[in-house]
């Protein structure tokens, strides 16, 4: 069969300074129509250039030194950026990962769909609009007449991700690129995004260019895959012979450390409760000083107890309130009702004096690795700013913060250095080693490991529980990603829209979820079906 | 640090900036020492174009040589920029860092004072709070600092709003820091770009009011100032360009080379432009 798209021996270099001379190194890639290639790769593989450099879209700076790209006869290397934008959107469209930050905020969705039709084909603006509502609907979009009239904020993520996709196929284009298109996206709606590419794929025979970082995805959807690593392809090949029989050792690795979304820890014995919390609740008003809107309830009634050296799960989407209750439990926001027991001490309503001293029993660790380190100060600093707040002896903390980075699995040198100089794992290591700085005996983690690359994720995760049992720790562990909590959590509670929807052992709720919410959160792990 | 620097040495402008900026200071440092008469001796026939034998800039209305004038009247120039920038950057620094890190009513009341100051048209406010004050150094350097003070706290502001709701700023408060070292030592070195970047602008500025308000009379009439000089010699600016043209092309070049070197701190720390 003639492929429709030839990627042969592309090399994207990058700028000189970077950390490797080419960002997509000698890669050769064939999508045949009517098929779903899977690019799959961790972060800085090269993914997503690779797409990129087929649409032309390379940031600033970087370039195609050499390779072909063919497409139905053309290099499209060797187009002219007129010649490329006649391809664009007509025979290749592209969605992204954030549908917020791919759609204008100031345009009407209507708008911002006929615009691209009208950009390649003549016609009127009715006849467009009724395409695009045609579209909408195709999309599984409700009352598309009144969506083509609405700004990209008011819809949910879900919906925006669909109109992105109904403009991508507005010029019925042959290949469709989808950069990490359900990343931004909560479980339930990667599950119908992923279902929705799959069907409108099969409906319309077209090609669909996926790439993900999610094994789970490339099994559900991929015909072929293709796995890189720092801008090589190391293995491609049929689905079901790469994800069944990998031939390459990092193929196996990254198999390996995904989550398997089966619970291993037993809950432990019950023990003396160290945290209670009791009809918790948190309202966030809206509106400023004029307005009164009302107010949202971000934690209804919530109660729970936590053990030393057990770990409690707390899953859900976003939305769900899952954050609000770690930071009201740590008493980074002030809850509207209900106690905080650190055993007989109330969090929620002590005085901010009579806190401090409490403080360091909790810990905290947190989400994004970029933002949850002061990127002028040394790490060695960082992990001092605790015992220093606490009027500790500096060159005793200085010792302790060196035994620490061993502990994390850093070397005592990285002390002198700076945040920007560790890779993301390395900043979450450094993040639990200023927690622990304190010697806490409650840790909340909250959602410590959503930023990372699965193998560099597997590694934290078992950091995280060889730090619960060393130092017995009880563990609050916020996340949104139903395998990452069975991986580590004794028990889990499901959180939605402010309230405990359901909650018990991590084995319990896995094998038998007694709610429909929980069924379907289940439902929606990417690759369940497969294994 | 070295990344900074590597930045800004390597672009023209800032650099010229710097160079006519350093030229300045030196001719402002030395104006004792190589005009130890002071600026207010008279020299020779008023009005003297320059080039005349020993007078490299000519003579004033009075006489005077106007090259000591100029080198004098850069130490008050420099003077009144950097002290009433600091004083400025100092007040605007605290309140918008109250304003931005606690937020709630506080915010509100501080940004309504901010927006007080802002809404009335600051020279004139100014020339009141001078010939309030009385006419002097000091008086101008405080009335400088009183009207230019809100733009730094609506920077500092903007920045603290944006920084307190970073992770590591919550992490500081987890591990029991309290608010005065958290807004010091952890969220202020972070905001000290667009600070240093404002007040380096904001020199300039100082230095143009100085300048306005000298030349009204409004200052002290003991020092010789850029502005005082073309304020004095107005009446001779048909006969004598030099004797105006001169100070204020002091004033250009000084104000220019100071908005270099804000636009050179700009492009370096500015994180975006990094790569």
């Amino acid at each position: 069969m003639e492929p429709l798209i030839a990627i042969q021996d592309l090399v994207v270099a990058l700028p000189p300074g970077a950390d490797r001379a080419h960002a997509v190194d000698r890669v050769s890639l064939t999508i045949n129509p009517n098929e779903i290639l899977c690019i799959l790769g961790e972060s800085g593989s090269g993914k997503s250039l690779t797409a990129h450099a087929v649409m032309g879209l390379l940031p600033r700076g970087v370039s195609a030194s050499s390779g072909h790209i063919r497409f139905g006869g053309t290099d499209l290397l060797a187009l002219p950026p007129s010649g490329l934008r006649k391809l664009r959107g007509r025979d290749i469209a592209m969605i992204f990962q954030d549908p917020m930050a791919a759609l204008n905020p100031v345009i009407t969705i209507g708008r911002q769909i006929t615009e691209q039709i009208r950009a390649h084909r003549t016609l009127p603006q009715k006849e467009a609009l009724a395409l695009a509502a045609g579209l909408l609907a195709e999309m599984g979009l409700k009352d598309p007449k009144a969506l083509l009239k609405s700004f990209p904020h008011q819809l949910s993520g879900g919906q925006r991700q669909r109109v992105m996709i109904a403009m991508a196929l507005s010029l019925s284009p042959k290949l469709l690129i989808a950069d990490e298109p359900t990343t931004a996206l909560d479980v339930t709606t990667q599950a119908q995004i992923l279902k929705l590419i799959k069907r409108i794929q099969a409906e319309r025979e077209m090609s669909v260019l996926l790439i993900t970082h999610d094994f789970g995805v490339v099994a559900d959807m991929a015909d072929s895959v293709a796995v890189m690593r720092y801008g090589r392809v190391v293995e491609s090949g049929a689905t079901n012979d790469v994800l069944g029989n990998p031939s390459h050792d990092y193929t196996r690795a990254l198999i390996a450390a995904v989550p398997r979304g089966e619970s291993r820890l037993p809950p432990p014995a019950e023990g003396q409760p160290l945290v209670q919390v009791k009809g918790l609740t948190k309202r966030f008003s809206r509106g400023g000083f004029f307005s009164r809107a009302p107010a949202i309830v971000a934690l209804d009634d919530i109660s729970l107890s936590l053990s030393r050296g057990e770990t409690l799960g707390v899953v859900g989407e976003s939305g769900s309130g899952k954050s609000t209750l770690a930071r009201c439990v740590i008493r980074l926001l002030d809850p509207d009702a209900g106690e905080v027991l650190l055993e007989e001490a109330d969090i929620a309503h002590m005085r901010r004096s009579a806190l401090r001293p409490l403080r360091r029993r909790i810990q905290m660790v947190f989400q994004d690795p970029f933002s949850s380190l002061n990127p002028r100060q040394t790490v060695g600093d960082i992990l001092i700013a605790g015992p220093k707040a606490y009027g500790e002896d500096l060159k005793e903390a200085r010792r302790r913060a060196a035994d620490m980075l061993s502990l994390v699995g850093l070397s005592p040198q990285c002390l002198n250095r700076l945040p920007h100089e560790f890779s993301g794992g390395q900043r979450q290591r450094i993040g639990l080693a200023r927690a622990l700085m304190l010697k806490p005996e409650v840790l909340i983690a909250d959602e410590p490991v959503s930023a990372l690359d699965v193998t560099v994720q597997a590694k934290v995760l078992k950091l995280l529980d060889d730090v619960r049992r060393q130092m017995n720790l009880a563990m609050l562990f916020i996340t949104h990603d139903m395998r990452v909590a069975a991986e580590i959590c004794h028990r889990v509670m499901v959180m939605r829209h402010g309230r405990i929807v359901e909650q018990g052992p991590t084995k319990d709720v896995f094998a038998a979820p007694s709610s429909d919410y929980t069924k379907a959160l289940l439902a929606a792990i990417p690759g369940r079906q497969a294994r | 640090m070295r990344h900074f620097l590597r930045i800004f040495l390597s672009r023209p402008i800032p650099l010229a900036g710097l160079a006519i900026f350093a030229v300045i200071v030196a001719l402002a440092l030395l104006a004792p020492l190589l005009f130890a008469r002071g600026p207010f001796i008279i020299v020779g026939m008023p009005l003297l174009p320059p080039g005349a034998p020993g007078l490299l800039a000519g003579s004033d209305v009075l006489g005077r040589d106007m090259a000591v004038g100029l080198a004098y009247g850069a130490r008050i120039s420099l003077l009144v920029g950097i002290t009433s920038t600091l004083g400025a950057v100092g007040i605007g620094v605290l309140l918008g860092a109250v304003a931005g890190y606690y937020g709630g009513w506080l915010d509100d009341l501080l940004m309504r004072v901010t927006e007080f100051f802002q809404i009335i048209p600051n020279f004139v406010l100014l020339m009141v709070l001078v010939a309030f004050l009385q006419p002097s150094l000091s008086s101008t350097v405080i009335g400088i600092a009183l009207v230019t003070w809100p733009q730094v706290a609506r920077v500092v502001r903007g920045e603290f709003l944006s920084l307190r709701g970073r992770e590591f700023v919550q992490a500081a408060r987890t591990l029991g820091m309290r608010d005065g070292a958290i807004i010091f030592t952890q969220i202020l070195p972070n905001a000290l770009p667009p600070i240093i970047v404002v007040g380096s602008m904001m020199v300039g500025s100082a230095i143009l009011t100085e300048s306005a308000l000298s030349f009204l009379g409004l200052s002290d009439p003991n020092l010789l100032s850029w502005g005082s000089m073309i304020g004095g010699s107005r009446s001779a600016m048909w006969v004598a360009w030099w004797t105006t043209v001169l100070p204020g092309l002091a004033i250009m070049i000084t104000v220019l080379a100071l908005n270099f070197i804000g636009d050179g701190l700009n492009d370096a720390l500015n994180p975006r432009r990094r790569r």
